[in-house]
């Protein structure tokens, strides 16, 4: 039990930074980027559309675990009353 | 087969009836082609855009509106007057229940159907002289197809509290094929072109709609039973 | 099965497939070759395919499903369609929010009305409607009726839309850079596809059934709340 929270809180901590990381990305995308840093830009949007659609992954995935362990522990606490 | 053909006819002719005396449906599903073909007109930048290029489409798109309305209400007024339940029980198969009502159904969208082709016709200027015999064909096909998989899920939206505002979400998505295909026949056909360069799209309409009259009679009875 | 059975069977499968899926980011990163033509980005496609086949597994287990229980009646096997519709959500969604990711860059468009985002796009809004029409009813039995239909009906289209959407784009071919899941895929790239397939399956099963058991939980949980009052 003690082990299933820790796992449970690193995953969603990881699972933040993903998002915060994933969210940052999409904002400078869509707010444009100082003329100085487009080039760069250019080369590096493959890299951060990969990571995205690989962060996804593993969002959504966990989002389910997540959705799904929850709802396990409300029913097993309706089951204990 | 015999006893089981009158109970098809027996639904269809109550509907239809219904329909005749009421024309509650068809003026409502007439109107609105008529003035979906008026507002189309309107949507389309006629300096960029052949109307005729657009028409064929649009014409299946105002079926599919139009019909989803009509289609609808096909089990609203038994509902309101408990006559489902009388239906339900009565010693008819529930299979010829459904047959009775699509077959029903598709009359009356054929005939705006028709209406529909005449109308965008006219406003879109379409020949409609060549192919014509080719072209209410497939619209007909393509009708029987769409009133199958609506009857069917009218009867489901018609079980839940969301009612008609659920149809769109469950029938749109099943009608891609209908869609490409009968607008593949279609349009070739309205340009003049023969009928054996579109026969592989008229085939796998009527698949589809074969398919679809097939499977909603097989799965009817589990949507009404109760 | 007994829950306490599937969950141990959903924690092997999930521990399974989780560790696959490190080993699959392996060898999305650092093992499989770069694509000549798309360059990086074609790296997407290693979970993007994937995750529309897990989709397209998880419909047909559902009609299967559906179909079995409007014949059997066995409410174990409309608990078994829902779970699978579920996870069939979470894998088309996973398929659309990559395949716009992939397309930006190698096609230049967010969206393409290719046959696998098309179908997969329908197939989305045949599990929402699947879960839309399970929860508006009154009766939860014809609830679970109506979704049934649903199910069988989606699935029995997917191949009408599948054959008419490839017709479709061969009328209306939009460019394509590379082809990467042609037969001549390269032997790596194959191999990372069908161990990403592998690893998706796992995952998939191993929610499913854990999803299953919170569902025979609930159930149960229901009729002894109601043969207790």
């Amino acid at each position: 039990m003690i082990m299933k929270n820790t796992v449970f809180r690193s995953l969603i901590l990881s699972l933040a930074g993903l998002v915060v990381t994933a969210a940052v990305t999409l904002a400078q995308e869509a707010s444009g980027v100082p003329q100085a840093n487009r080039l760069a830009e250019q080369n590096l949007r493959p890299y951060w559309h990969v990571f995205a659609a690989y962060s996804l992954v593993i969002i959504m995935i966990g989002g389910w675990a997540i959705s799904i362990a929850r709802r396990l522990r409300a029913i097993e606490d309706r089951w204990v009353d | 087969m015999n006893h089981y053909l009158v109970q098809v006819w027996a639904i269809l002719r109550k509907d239809l009836l219904l329909e005749i005396r009421s024309l509650e449906r068809i003026g409502a599903m007439g109107a609105f082609a008529v003035l979906a073909g008026v507002l189309f007109n309107f949507s389309i930048d006629t300096t960029a855009v052949r109307p005729d290029d657009v028409a064929t489409g649009l014409i299946w798109m105002t079926l599919i509106f139009g019909g989803l309305l009509g289609v609808g209400r096909t089990f609203q007024l038994e509902a309101q007057d408990g006559a489902l339940q009388g239906i339900l029980t009565s010693p008819a198969p529930k299979d010829a229940i459904f047959l009775g009502k699509t077959i029903a159904n598709f009359v009356l969208l054929y005939v705006v159907s028709i209406l529909v082709l005449g109308v965008f016709g006219l406003f879109f200027g379409l020949d409609l002289g060549q192919n014509l015999g080719w072209v209410v064909f497939v619209l007909g096909i393509g009708s029987l197809g769409f009133v199958a998989v609506g009857t069917l899920f009218a009867a489901v939206a018609a079980g839940t509290h969301l009612k008609e505002t659920l149809l769109p979400v469950l029938v749109f998505p099943l009608m891609v094929p209908m869609v490409i295909y009968g607008v593949g026949a279609m349009m070739p056909l309205v340009n003049g072109r023969p009928i054996t360069e579109v026969e592989g799209n008229v085939r796998m309409l009527g698949a589809f709609t074969l398919a679809a009259v097939a499977a909603g009679a097989v799965l009817f009875r589990y949507v009404v039973e109760d | 099965m007994t829950t306490a059975g599937m969950r141990r069977g959903g924690t092997v499968l999930t521990v399974l497939g989780l560790a696959g899926l490190i080993v699959l980011y392996w060898m999305c990163f650092f093992w499989v070759s770069t694509e000549v033509n798309q360059g990086v980005v074609q790296r997407i496609f290693y979970v993007h395919v994937p995750a529309a086949w897990t989709s397209f597994l998880a419909i047909g287990f559902a009609a299967v499903a559906s179909a079995m229980y409007l014949w059997l009646r066995d409410d174990r096997l409309d608990r078994a369609a829902l779970c699978a519709i579920e996870g069939g959500l979470v894998f088309a969604t996973l398929v659309l929010t990559t395949g716009p990711l992939w397309g930006k860059i190698a096609w230049g468009t967010y969206w393409t009305w290719e046959p696998r985002l098309t179908l997969t796009l329908l197939l989305w809004f045949i599990f929402f409607g699947y879960i839309m029409v399970r929860n508006s009813t009154e009766d939860p039995e014809k609830g679970k009726r109506f979704a049934a239909v649903v199910a069988i009906i989606g699935a029995m289209d997917i191949p009408f839309i599948h054959l008419s959407v490839v017709w479709f784009r061969s009328l209306h071919p939009e460019p394509v850079v590379a082809k990467p899941d042609g037969p001549t895929l390269p032997g790596d790239m194959l191999a990372t596809l069908l161990f990403g397939v592998l690893v998706f399956s796992l995952l998939f099963f191993g929610f499913f059934l854990f999803r299953y058991a919170v569902e025979a939980l609930r159930a149960e949980a229901d009729l002894r709340a109601r043969s207790a009052t």
